[in-house]
């Protein structure tokens, strides 16, 4: 083995392997990186729900503010009404309850709203997503100043998973993974199945792909195309809004204005990178997010032996690249993939045409 | 169907421009006008932001002024936002944060009868009063700009204290300080952090991490300061100090989930985040409202001072220092107490310096 990690270069990438693999094993990494990509991979499912059936949304961003705004404030408000102990289960109350409800709603809400612009309305949907941008951060920003909201409904409280299954060897760190986070982080993975095998298994997935491929088949064959279209938007406004949620009730229990921080983008870019499949999205999230987390490992525990003599090195040499190669890491891994890395990737033939069903004469 | 969707975009394009400035009055003539531009981000931050705005606001009602804010929205709005209270025949604008600090000078060069106020601002300018992107700072800025104050804190005295408090009360001898974006007023603090807690441990182990170079991110995104000061948690770190703004929100919460102490920043963060009280064991504050707020009247006295204008331990009464322990005074025993006071009065006298990078 450490004749192996000797060779020259090839050694080094071996060394990292092998401290990726410490990190991700023993560091108690892996719950940190789910959460991450928690809303991430949530937004990522909201842009395959749109874009399969032919409806370019970017608008995931502000969806997802504008959820974790309505969301926050609702649990607010029900907690000040009706405040009750956390639950044995989550630590859940009845205004955390309200709050996702809330947040969900909210996302169903400015999805009917983007799915009558570009359906109904006809309208260029990067200007539909764009107005969605602006009008949330906006209009979050206004209300936040208006009511200053002081006090806080608290969170989610992670699963406490037993000592035995988080130490079983090999597994147990990919066991932690899915169980010791919140509800909504362990929905995800859930979330992700269902939509991977109703879009590939399912009579509603085949329809939604005809579709998002072509309307005009579809329609031929009977398939009402505006009315598939405007319940998938609205599908993929739960995602939105359980991701909104999931940022101002689980992540952390205060709203901030412009808190998403892009991650409505970086969905866009993990669902590409996914080749517009829930799972591949999924593992874009992962990607994207634990390259984020292992950049903070890689400071706070530097890897031993001579990869880390060596990016010792670096960081003497170089500090301020050294310290913002790791905080753009994401970012860097973003436009390499996007690049063509992941090969050639095909977005759905009618993604973000109007359908207009020919006037009968 | 055309139509009505023209008007519905027309109505919140409407609603975005007029929350974004909904306050630009037209102020009556003769009257003392003091207004804020705010770094990027928002008002109601929970730190410099809202500190300033407080001070401003405060000093204007004294005063009698008109006052109003311009909330920066983007780093490249700062000399707009700027020139619009001077447009508007604005006497005294306070600008917030490092970033906005060339900007200010440029304006208090071009306009000699407005009195400009810069929070957390060294003032670097050559001999003819421009800013100097060469940071060779030839130039006197009290004399080439007597109508502009640079209000620098001590911010690495205050994190020299909560390191003494962190040094003594961790039990793992290791402790984390999480930055949002590295400002020079951030690393003060953190640098002062981690000599403070070196001074009553030498062998104390301190991690740090920065959250975001842009400060848009790095200060307002209290998702990310969570899952980062979870990994400080998982390398045993069990005192946290935030200097991340509403980021740092993320980190308290993530010492209070787990048990272990927290360290505020700027102002007393139990009175700000009440929910958070049980693990936040102190604050390092500088005396952000007051000092703005006295610095804002000198402007419309002739005792306002130019050039860059220090503010700490030595300053009366003192701008820096811890904030109460509330729930936690326990956890501070006299001992702990001691050298804290020691330390104090050492950095009033000048005799001790903590290092501010």
């Amino acid at each position: 083995m450490d004749v192996l990690l000797d060779i020259p270069v090839l050694g080094f990438i071996l060394q990292f392997l092998v401290y990726l693999v410490q990190v991700i094993g023993s560091g108690h990494i892996a719950p940190i990186i789910l959460g991450l990509a928690t809303p991430i991979a949530l937004g990522a499912l909201c842009g395959v729900m749109n874009e399969r059936s032919g409806v370019v949304n970017i608008g995931i961003e502000g969806m997802m503010l504008f959820s974790a705004y309505v969301a926050f404030m609702t649990a607010l408000f029900v907690h000040q009404a009706f405040p009750a102990e956390p639950g044995a289960l989550f630590g859940a109350t009845p205004a955390l309850i309200a709050g996702v409800v809330a947040g969900i709603a909210a996302g169903m809400l400015i999805s009917l709203l983007h799915a009558w612009l570009s359906i109904s309305v006809r309208a260029d949907q990067i200007i539909s997503g764009t107005i969605i941008n602006i009008t949330a951060l906006g209009l979050t920003s206004y209300l936040n100043r208006l009511i200053k909201p002081f006090d806080s409904a608290g969170t989610f409280q992670s699963f406490r998973p037993p000592a035995g299954l988080v130490n079983l060897p090999g597994i147990g760190w990919l066991l932690e993974m899915f169980t010791a986070v919140g509800p909504i982080a362990m929905s995800v993975l859930v979330l992700v199945i269902i939509t991977q095998v109703m879009l590939f298994r399912s009579r509603w997935g085949l329809r939604t792909r005809a579709v998002g491929e072509h309307p005009k088949a579809a329609d031929t064959v009977g398939i009402n195309v505006i009315a598939l279209r405007y319940r998938n938007v609205l599908i993929g406004g739960v995602f939105a809004g359980l991701a909104g949620a999931y940022l101002t009730l689980e992540a952390t229990g205060s709203f901030q204005n412009n808190m998403t921080a892009g991650r409505g983008f970086i969905a866009l870019a993990a669902m590409i990178f996914g080749r517009w499949t829930p799972l591949g999205a999924f593992g874009g999230a992962l990607l994207f997010m634990g390259s984020q987390a292992i950049g903070v490992a890689i400071r706070l525990a530097p890897p031993s032996g001579d990869l880390g003599t060596f990016l010792a090195g670096i960081q003497q040499a170089y500090p301020s690249i050294y310290n913002n190669f790791f905080t753009g890491l994401p970012y860097l891994l973003t436009i390499i993939v996007l690049a063509g890395v992941v090969g050639r990737s095909n977005a759905p033939a009618a993604d973000g045409k109007p359908y207009e069903k020919e006037s009968p004469t | 169907m055309k139509k009505l969707y023209i008007v519905v975009v027309a109505l919140i394009a409407a609603s975005f421009v007029l929350s974004a400035c909904g306050t630009a009055a037209p102020p009556a003539a003769d009257e003392l006008k003091i207004g804020v531009v705010t770094d990027v981000g928002q008002l109601e931050d929970k730190s410099f932001n809202q500190a300033s705005y407080e001070g401003g606001k405060a000093a204007a009602e004294k005063l009698g002024a008109t006052f109003d804010v311009i909330v920066t929205q983007n780093i490249s709005d700062y000399k707009q936002n700027i020139q619009t209270f001077v447009d508007q025949g604005f006497d005294v604008i306070i600008t917030v944060g490092f970033l906005i600090g060339t900007d200010t000078a440029i304006a208090a060069k071009e306009n000699p009868d407005v009195k400009f106020i810069g929070v957390d601002q060294n003032i670097c300018v050559d001999e003819q009063g421009a800013p100097d992107a060469t940071f060779t700072c030839a130039g006197d800025a009290a004399t080439l700009l007597p109508n502009y104050q640079g209000i620098l804190f001590a911010e690495e005295q205050a994190g020299y204290l909560a390191g003494i408090v962190a040094g003594s009360i961790s039990k793992t001898g290791t402790i984390g300080s999480v930055a949002g974006t590295s400002l020079p007023a951030v690393v003060a603090y953190i640098a002062g952090y981690e000599a403070g807690a070196k001074s009553v441990n030498p062998d104390i182990k301190t991690l740090t991490q920065e959250v975001n170079p842009d400060p848009a991110k790095g200060f307002n995104d209290p998702a990310t300061g969570k899952a980062i000061a979870q990994q400080f948690i998982a390398q045993g770190a069990d005192v946290l100090f935030q200097v991340a703004g509403l980021t740092g929100q993320g980190v308290l919460e993530a010492a209070c989930d787990a048990g272990i102490y927290g360290i505020g920043v700027d102002v007393d963060q139990v009175q700000t985040l009440p929910n958070l009280s049980k693990c936040i064991v102190t604050s390092a504050e500088k005396k952000l409202k007051d000092t703005i707020q006295a610095v804002a009247e000198s402007a419309a006295t002739d005792e306002f001072k130019a050039g860059e204008v220090f503010y700490n331990a030595a300053s009366e009464p003192p701008a820096i220092g811890l904030s109460p322990y509330h729930d936690l005074e326990s956890v501070i025993t006299p001992e702990i107490q001691a050298k804290l006071d020691d330390a104090f009065a050492k950095m009033k006298s000048g005799e001790l310096k903590p290092p501010r990078k």
